[in-house]
């Protein structure tokens, strides 16, 4: 029974999209509508997500991006983010640890791939 | 049901896959070992029973290989340091070779569904700019670009962690896919309760 009170007013604070200039949580414009929709196709769900599933998510990844942000700005070189604070934080966590590590190499290995065509192409 | 079993698999695919690549030199004790299994959906057992299969090729290997290196002029333990590293390389890299050669195999035999959802799990992700808007929204400063690459990530791996015990919840209570409020807020509380979430507006008081 809980759970049908609280989601009618969760609908309600949905359709208040863009409607004035308050920086609630319910009226902040969606930023990531369209990709969490897929992301949540990839991981499981129904081809079509509930929408305020999706605006749970996106609540949820915003406090996680502050929270991390936060928590990287008191260590390390303070009021600065840096990757070392962030792979620092999350040391802990197995997969996050281990997909920032091959995102990184990846990007590396991108960089210098492009670095390397690019310097044939001015060669030749 | 068929999507909603498919799709931890695959992510425990991928988890089993950077669990191992991490963790190479501590290798899977893995009690059953029945050489490579023929069926493709125990995706797990497959994996485990080919880095067991690994472990135990790369031993043989390194044995000449120690012999060898007693003649040269390091103490012993520098030399045991080196064999030891130059093994987890190769453990390595042998490990990654079949990782892609399974997967490879996995992939080819996807049906249509199970392949767009696949494309999506690793096509989607967040768009950089909105993040760095954000983060930088937050600090006041300008941040690195390797910074909103490694925050897209993590947030990725975050959206995973939270749907995928959504959808366990919901299996659990015997509702169907499409995901409700309701299972992603138990979710959350049971993530919570693991530590998965930060929450750093919780003072914990120690001792009083």
């Amino acid at each position: 029974m809980a759970d049908e009170k609280e989601d009618p007013t969760f609908e309600e604070e949905n359709e208040e999209i863009g409607g004035g200039a308050e920086g609630g949580q319910g009226k902040r414009k969606r930023l990531f509508s369209k990709e969490l929709r897929c992301m949540m196709y990839g991981f499981g769900d129904d081809q079509n997500p509930y929408t305020e599933s999706v605006d749970i998510l996106e609540d949820l990844v915003i406090e996680f991006i502050t929270e991390m942000t936060h928590k990287a700005m008191s260590i390390g070189r303070q009021g600065r983010v840096q990757v070392e604070d962030i792979v620092f934080l999350i040391r802990k966590d197995p997969r996050k640890f281990a997909q920032v590590k091959d995102l990184l190499t990846m990007n590396e290995e991108l960089k210098r791939a492009r670095k390397a065509f690019d310097e044939a192409n001015y060669g030749s | 049901m068929d999507n909603a079993c498919e799709s931890p698999a695959e992510k425990v695919t991928e988890t089993v896959e950077s669990d191992e690549t991490a963790a190479a030199p501590v290798a899977p004790r893995a009690a059953d070992t029945d050489g490579i299994p023929e069926e493709t959906d125990r995706d797990g057992d497959v994996k485990e029973a080919a880095a067991e299969e690994n472990e135990l090729k790369s031993q043989d290997i390194s044995d000449p290989a120690a012999t060898e290196r007693e003649d040269s002029s390091l103490t012993p333990a520098a030399k045991k340091l080196k064999i030891d590293t130059k093994e987890k390389k190769e453990k390595k890299q042998k490990v990654d070779e079949d990782e892609i050669q399974k997967m490879q195999i996995l992939v080819s035999s996807f049906s249509e569904e199970q392949l767009n959802r696949y494309e999506m799990y690793r096509r989607s992700a967040f768009p950089k700019a909105a993040v760095k808007r954000l983060i930088q929204s937050i600090t006041g400063t300008s941040v690195s670009q390797n910074v909103v690459i490694a925050m897209s990530g993590i947030s990725k791996v975050f959206v995973g962690e939270v749907v995928e015990e959504a959808l366990d919840v919901c299996e659990k209570w015997g509702e169907m896919p499409p995901l409700q409020p309701k299972h992603m807020r138990e979710a959350v509380r049971r993530l919570k309760s693991k530590g998965q979430i930060p929450n750093s507006k919780h003072k914990k008081i120690i001792f009083f």
